[in-house]
């Protein structure tokens, strides 16, 4: 298909513009790093907290102080890789008209909303680096997965977990073609994302009837899971089939994506947004 | 001083106004604030789960009440603070902060009284109700001065983290393109939901006395619980004044640097 | 009223060229260059007058007006307004001036334009009934009738700078800046503002400076003119005078009775345009009177007319120059 042909062809100008975008941007960077810096809080909440207490899963594992400091490092990698402004972009251009314009390319949106994502990663990967060298000093490396098979499923959760994140911008974001604005929206779905997917606690310690919903909702796919291989809490035969439930996810929450999107433009041409 | 209560009384008006012409949006975010302060407890839930002694000082229902005060600041930063903080930011964006510099008053004091979020007094009901579970559950109800106390330090807690925000609105004039600073703002915040006996070292410091946020919760806290050290008192009302004047500074100083760089 | 001396505003500007390569450059070692957005320039304006400044885009008017009004403080040079220093920003200067832009808008946005009226009655302290006498005014002399009630949002782009205008004048300004008063609105909504703002002007006796795109503005409101250009002042003085001095020629039209060779017009002058029944000459002041004996005593004349040639283009004649004038440097915004 000549579309898609296009689509690949004009791939790596996108990219390249979009890196050089993240880097004009870059005061914009650091005030959103330094307001993902909750992993370091909660690091320092329950390493206090299983200093006093003993803090025990429902298998009976023990959490100590080391095992958060390894769980909340990793917490802070995966959140910088794994997320996605795109709600917020899409809610910015069908606020100020600058939506007709993308309309207008030859370029399925979604796809430009895609690399211009991705096209942060390298910013943020340096951003990350710290992090990495603080993982070796605190001698958590020796915490995480050891086998290459383990890891590759990990870069496997990873993309899953992004296009999870990244779907679920573009069906929120797509709202904003049906009502005024749909930030709200977004802060209750952050709101969840706080509590269900592992980002202020590791789902397992909390209590059961917590962990039973987180278990039934999309937030675990999008963050606990790649986080939870990080940190090496799954082997094979347990990773597989929560692998199999987040491409799940990634399927379900892309077709709610491109079909919230394709409606609401063509509402927005209808009506003239 | 009698002119900026009616300009404060009228700016109070114009927010009523726009809250009765958007009414859905009203009930919707007063549902919304609700649903927020239920997930603002539930990580306590999880760190006193299954009868965890969980954090040193402070018992179940002790560190409740912390949250409840965490909920209510909240409610003031959102409801209060972080709306003007939009509007200054719009206006360097848009270049309209001139129409502000132009009036013959407080560029601050016009500003920071420009908008509010009338539906988030949700949060101060909420937090009323928490206090008010909380005593129950504690068997007693609060001594009258310690009531007192804390209404004080409320104020003190208002007073450092509208300062705080001054401070952050003077760097948006030298770095025009910062739109997601309240959520910076409000993530830093977040940490305020613990008592700060929870945090050691460095942390312990940067939240007492560089974002202090321990005067914010835990103080206030402590206050209503009846047992609130004078000298933390004493510390907590210069920390704010200090926090007040700093503030003030900083913005004329920003202020200055927009009209003789900006073009 | 004003008095402006020496008047300079350089400011340095961040580039950012394109490209990967550069932006990585830029990110370490961030290029700066200095723009001379006024380049040392002097006047004084009388109390009442109406003054235009005119200029290419970047030339410095808006930067002069914002100086003016103490938004910007100018490098070198002096500048009172009606005895205030702007810079300082005092109130009483405050309450004295007011600063229009067609561009930006302070009415809020959700709420209808009465509300903003009553704010800045609040801000500026005008007594009621000052305020209400004053409102009524503006109100009967813009037409705007029940619009103040209806929320702003809802208004169209003219009705909506009428109501600009009405929350810049509550508080009486004695010196009004207005910077692209009438951007964007259509012809006849151009005729109005112009009509009301020149009715105001004669009313309150209040000074005005004003830029705009559109020369009939200028042309209609404002007897002198200061032709701004690159920073510097390049002209100052009555707008008739600055045609002829960029056009010191006229136009003359003539209609034929019978059908005219074109061929043979270019004997007389210098021909702008010819159509069928038609011709129109551009020709020097001096050579006008023995151009047109001799028309009219050797081709079919039924009609002619004598015009001064169009402002506009007059106006881009002048900033065609200039730009040719200049090397290719950059422009200030």
């Amino acid at each position: 298909m000549s579309a898609v042909g296009r689509t690949l062809r004009a791939l790596p100008t996108m990219m390249k513009i979009g890196v050089s975008e993240a880097i004009a941007y870059r005061a914009e960077m650091l005030v959103w790093v330094l307001s993902t810096t909750m992993p370091f809080i909660n690091m320092a909440l329950w390493s206090a907290v299983s200093a006093y207490t003993p803090v025990t899963t429902a298998q009976g594992r023990t959490y100590g102080s080391a095992d958060f400091v390894t769980y909340f490092l990793c917490a802070f990698i995966v959140r910088q890789i794994v997320s996605s402004w795109a709600s917020w972009e899409i809610n910015w251009e069908v606020r100020s008209g600058a939506l007709s314009m993308r309309l207008l390319r030859p370029m399925h949106p979604i796809v430009v909303y895609g690399s211009g994502n991705l096209a942060a990663l390298p910013m943020r990967l340096l951003v990350t680096f710290p992090v990495v060298v603080l993982l070796f000093i605190t001698g958590a490396f020796a915490k995480l997965p050891n086998t290459a098979s383990l890891w590759a499923l990990w870069l496997l959760s990873m993309f899953g977990g992004w296009l999870v994140t990244f779907f679920i911008n573009i069906a929120i974001g797509s709202l904003s073609l049906f009502m005024d604005s749909s930030i709200k929206v977004m802060d209750v779905w952050l709101a969840g994302f706080f509590v269900f997917s592992g980002y202020s606690f590791p789902l397992a310690i909390a209590p059961s009837w917590l962990s039973t919903v987180a278990h039934y909702m999309p937030y675990r796919y999008q963050f606990g899971l790649p986080l939870e291989m990080m940190t090496g809490a799954h082997d094979l035969a347990s990773a597989l089939p929560l692998l199999a439930t987040q491409w799940g996810w990634v399927t379900a929450t892309g077709v709610l994506a491109v079909a919230l999107w394709t409606f609401g433009v063509r509402r927005f041409q209808a009506f003239g947004g | 001083m009698g002119r900026y209560v009616t300009l404060l009384r009228m700016q109070l008006r114009a927010s009523a106004l726009l809250a009765a012409q958007y009414r859905w949006d009203f009930l919707i975010d007063g549902a919304l604030s609700l649903f927020w302060a239920a997930t603002a407890v539930i990580p306590l839930f999880v760190v006193y789960t299954e009868g965890r002694a969980s954090i040193p000082g402070w018992s179940f229902d002790e560190a409740m009440m912390v949250v409840g005060w965490f909920i209510l600041v909240q409610g003031v930063l959102e409801g209060a603070i972080n709306p003007g903080l939009a509007a200054v930011v719009d206006h360097i964006r848009k270049g309209t902060l001139d129409f502000v510099l132009l009036k013959p008053a407080d560029a601050q004091f016009l500003v920071s009284t420009s908008r509010f979020q009338l539906w988030r007094v949700a949060s101060l009901l909420t937090a009323l109700t928490i206090f008010g579970v909380v005593f129950n559950r504690l068997g007693r109800a609060p001594a009258l001065l310690d009531i007192g106390l804390s209404v004080l330090l409320m104020w003190v807690a208002v007073l450092t983290l509208y300062s705080m925000w001054i401070l952050i609105i003077s760097a948006a004039f030298y770095v025009v393109k910062i739109d997601n600073l309240n959520y910076l703002f409000t993530s830093i915040f977040d940490a305020g939901r613990w008592p700060i006996s929870v945090f050691k070292g460095g942390l312990r410091l940067l939240f007492t006395f560089v974002v202090p946020l321990a005067l914010m919760t835990t103080f206030p806290a402590e206050a209503l619980l009846g047992r609130m050290g004078s000298s933390t008192l004493a510390i907590s009302v210069s920390a704010a004044l200090v926090f007040a004047t700093a503030s003030r500074w900083v913005w004329r100083k920003s202020l200055r640097h927009y009209t003789s760089a900006s073009s | 009223m004003i008095s402006v001396k020496g008047l300079k505003k350089h400011y340095q500007v961040k580039q950012r060229p394109p490209g990967l390569a550069a932006a990585l450059t830029a990110l370490f070692s961030p290029q700066t260059k200095t723009v001379k957005a006024v380049d040392g320039i002097d006047f004084d304006i009388e109390p009442g007058a109406r003054v235009g400044f005119l200029g290419p885009n970047g030339a410095g008017k808006t930067t002069t007006l914002k100086v003016l009004s103490g938004l910007l403080y100018q490098s070198d040079g002096s500048v009172t307004v009606d005895g205030h220093v702007p810079q300082r920003r005092d109130a009483a200067f405050l309450k004295k001036i007011m600063l229009v832009m067609g561009q930006k808008q302070q009415l809020l946005w959700d709420l209808p334009p009465s509300e903003t009226f009553e704010l800045n009655r609040a801000i500026y302290e005008v007594p009621r009934p000052a305020f209400d006498q004053r409102l009524a005014e503006l109100t009967e002399l813009l037409e705007l009738g029940d619009l103040v009630n209806k929320p702003t949002r809802t208004l169209s782009l003219g009705e909506r700078m009428k109501c600009e205008l009405v929350a810049a004048l509550v508080h009486g300004p004695r010196v009004l800046f207005m910077d692209e008063p009438t951007i964007g609105l259509d012809v006849s909504m151009q005729v109005v503002m112009r009509d009301f703002i020149r009715r105001y002007n004669e009313k309150y006796g209040a000074t005005l400076i004003l830029t705009s795109h559109y020369m009939d503005d200028v042309a209609a409101l404002c007897p002198r003119v200061i032709v701004i250009d690159k920073g510097q002042l390049s002209y100052d003085g009555s707008l008739e005078a600055l045609a002829k001095k960029v056009r010191p020629e006229k136009r003359v039209t003539f209609r034929w009775s019978s059908a005219v060779d074109p061929e043979v017009l270019s004997r007389f002058g210098r021909v702008v345009s010819s159509q069928a029944g038609e011709a129109v000459f551009q020709l020097p002041q001096a050579s006008v009177k023995d151009a047109v004996g001799k028309v009219l005593a050797t081709l079919p004349v039924a009609d002619l007319t004598v015009e001064n040639p169009p402002l506009e283009e007059v106006m881009s004649e002048l900033f065609s120059r200039s730009r040719a004038a200049q090397k290719p440097v950059e422009a200030a915004s």
